[in-house]
């Protein structure tokens, strides 16, 4: 078993990484610890990036960034490489354990795909770039690629965003911000003759996602994670440090983010 | 709501204009459960073999004439089943037929000029019209409709989502089906064939449900396309705006077994999610689910579909005993309608254009 490694939020990323919940349900493999602790978690509002590459310099082992926004990881990737310091983004959707699944599922079944159609729900006044980043990240991760994503509208009470997947078939995207749904997103991707959906809550309790698989001989439903995309992330991390192992977290993100600003321009 | 119903001493006699695959797996299943209340009595196909045919199943008259059907006097009320570029005339000589009702499947007429020619007739000869907006009789959906409160007024944000496998799986749930029309292969790289079938798919699937977007929206004669586009084989995604409301419809007829229609109406404090059965099989209601201050409630199944509510509320209407649709909201229905259809062909041929204009 590996030594327990000590770990610290700042309040920002405790706010919005329940990190308290997460490390309680790690005992073991995780303990309390001041600043300068083993793993570092940050809130990944605007200017996390400077954080990071800050944390790093002070020693940390690895580090959680939750829910980050659009920024430039270059400088950072490069620092965290260097450092042999592990980075896991903790995404709201897209970090949830079950997600692996589907996407293993949407990449067999994407070559006869006919649409993909996914809305998000948030409460209002959720920082309609924040949800869009959050959404499109659980897209990304499941579709991979998405060509001539473009937003069709948005306001305060949501976008729609409209795309393409490498066969040709529509992507449509919606983020609604309401009280009266919980918050959560839902993908389906409808192919010549069944399709996959999946519905992932938000990590705020380890309420399973659920992805279902349906082909002409039926529909199976993929077995259910009763783990928040927090404490996936947690678990994630604690094992590349113990690995020595860098995530591909920071590479991947650059899509996400040159997307985000490029909506953000227009 | 309940599944029963007292029979008239005399039930009414049915008239159908058109024995296409909707007249036999849909409306004939659906009369079939309300005998007593409802009786087929003429049949009317141009095939003179088809409508002798499915007449034959149900001990009806038949004939290939609009004229010998109205003549029929047995005949009490009409439903009118033929190609939509029929139904206003149809419509129109059933009312000077004085029929007790008429009941003409969507869209009842193919522009407004002719939706308003209908509505004078209907008025004149005080015949009233229903049109087969199926849903919008579904008792899951009125159950709804008598607790969802102030939603239509606060709701912002409107999704109408189909997914259904090709009309023969249902269609051979429900019946034997005589004919069925010729399937086509449409050449999805020229624009005029992609327009051609988001309009076919908003005036002969979306439409289906746009009474039910209408009723969430103030107004809707500022509505605005902003996206659309096709889905293989068929199908549409359709992004617009109208009375301040985000309106998103979708729909995707595959190969799958697994059918989905749903409605969604919702608010930053309500949501309003229905599931429809498919159309064709009797498998009763929508179930309706309203959420509100975090409390859900659940209306339905019951135990008929809308089908069965639109022939049940014709009856009504014939025996007087019901109010009609005011022509207005069939008439703003339609218009509705037409308006999305344009603005698809508007929204294809400008995202036409402008993929032209970007280098690949």
């Amino acid at each position: 078993m590996s030594p327990q490694l000590s770990a610290h939020a700042s309040p920002a990323a405790e706010a919005a990484g329940a990190v308290g919940s997460v490390l309680a349900s790690l005992p073991v493999s995780l303990g309390p610890g001041g600043a300068d602790a083993d793993i570092r978690a940050i809130s990944g509002k605007p200017g996390w990036t400077a954080e990071a590459l800050a944390a790093i310099a002070g020693g940390a082992r690895g580090l959680v960034v939750v829910e980050p926004a659009a920024e430039d990881t270059a400088v950072l990737a490069a620092a965290a490489e260097s450092a042999g310091v592990p980075v896991v983004l903790d995404h709201r959707w897209a970090s949830n354990a079950a997600v692996d699944g589907a996407a293993a599922a949407v990449l067999e079944l994407a070559g006869g795909a006919a649409l993909l159609d996914s809305a998000a729900a948030a409460a209002p006044h959720t920082d309609p770039e924040l949800l869009l980043g959050e959404h499109l990240a659980l897209v990304f991760r499941i579709a991979g690629g998405v060509q001539d994503l473009h937003i069709i509208s948005s306001g305060p009470r949501g976008y729609t965003a409209a795309g393409r997947l490498p066969n040709g078939a529509p992507v449509a995207l919606q983020g609604i911000l309401t009280r009266a749904l919980p918050g959560g997103v839902r993908l389906d991707l409808l192919t010549a003759d069944g399709g996959v959906r999946i519905s992932v809550p938000d990590p705020d309790t380890a309420r399973p996602a659920e992805t279902t698989v349906t082909t002409p001989s039926g529909a199976t439903t993929l077995p259910t994670i009763f783990e928040s995309a927090h404490r996936t992330s947690w678990r994630r991390l604690t094992g590349a440090v113990a690995a020595s192992a860098q995530t591909p977290d920071l590479p991947g993100f650059d899509h996400l983010s040159s997307t985000l600003v490029r909506f953000r321009r227009h | 709501m309940t599944n029963n119903y007292l029979p008239p001493a005399k039930p009414l006699g049915v008239g159908i204009l058109g024995a296409g695959p909707v007249t036999q797996a849909i409306h004939l299943p659906a009369l079939a459960r309300l005998s007593g209340l409802l009786e087929v009595r003429h049949i009317m196909d141009v095939d003179p073999d088809v409508a002798k045919s499915v007449a034959a199943r149900v001990g009806a008259a038949s004939s290939s004439s609009m004229d010998a059907l109205l003549a029929d006097p047995g005949v009490d009320v009409i439903a009118i089943c033929s190609p939509h570029q029929f139904h206003a005339e149809q419509v129109i000589a059933s009312c000077l037929a004085g029929k007790k009702a008429v009941l003409c499947e969507k869209p009842f007429a193919m522009d407004a000029s002719e939706a308003t020619r209908i509505a004078k007739v209907s008025a004149k000869t005080g015949v009233p019209i229903l049109v087969g907006a199926m849903h919008t009789f579904d008792p899951g959906w009125l159950a709804a409709e008598s607790a969802w409160g102030d939603l239509p007024a606060t709701a912002h944000t409107i999704r109408s989502s189909i997914v259904l496998p090709p009309n023969s799986r249902f269609e051979d749930f429900a019946t034997e089906i005589l004919t069925r029309p010729a399937a086509g292969s449409p050449d999805y790289s020229d624009l005029e064939v992609v327009k051609g079938m988001l309009r076919g798919g908003v005036m002969g699937l979306a439409i289906h449900d746009l009474p039910l977007v209408r009723r969430f929206l103030p107004a809707f004669e500022d509505v605005e396309v902003l996206h659309a586009e096709i889905v293989q084989p068929f199908g549409y995604v359709i992004s617009l705006k109208a009375g301040g409301r985000s309106i998103e419809l979708r729909a995707a007829m595959t190969a799958t077994w697994q059918p989905e229609w749903t409605f969604e109406a919702i608010g930053y404090d309500a949501a309003l999610h229905i599931e429809f059965s498919p159309s064709y099989v009797q498998a009763g209601s929508a179930t309706a689910r309203i959420t509100r201050n975090g409390t859900t409630t659940t209306y339905g199944p019951y135990g008929h579909n809308g089908y069965e509510g639109e022939w049940r509320k014709l009856a009504e209407l014939a025996n007087g005993t019901g109010t009609a649709p005011s022509a207005e909201t069939l008439i703003n229905d339609l218009t509705f309608a037409l308006d999305i259809a344009d603005g698809t062909a508007a929204a294809a041929t400008a995202a036409a254009a402008l993929a032209e204009k970007v280098p690949a």
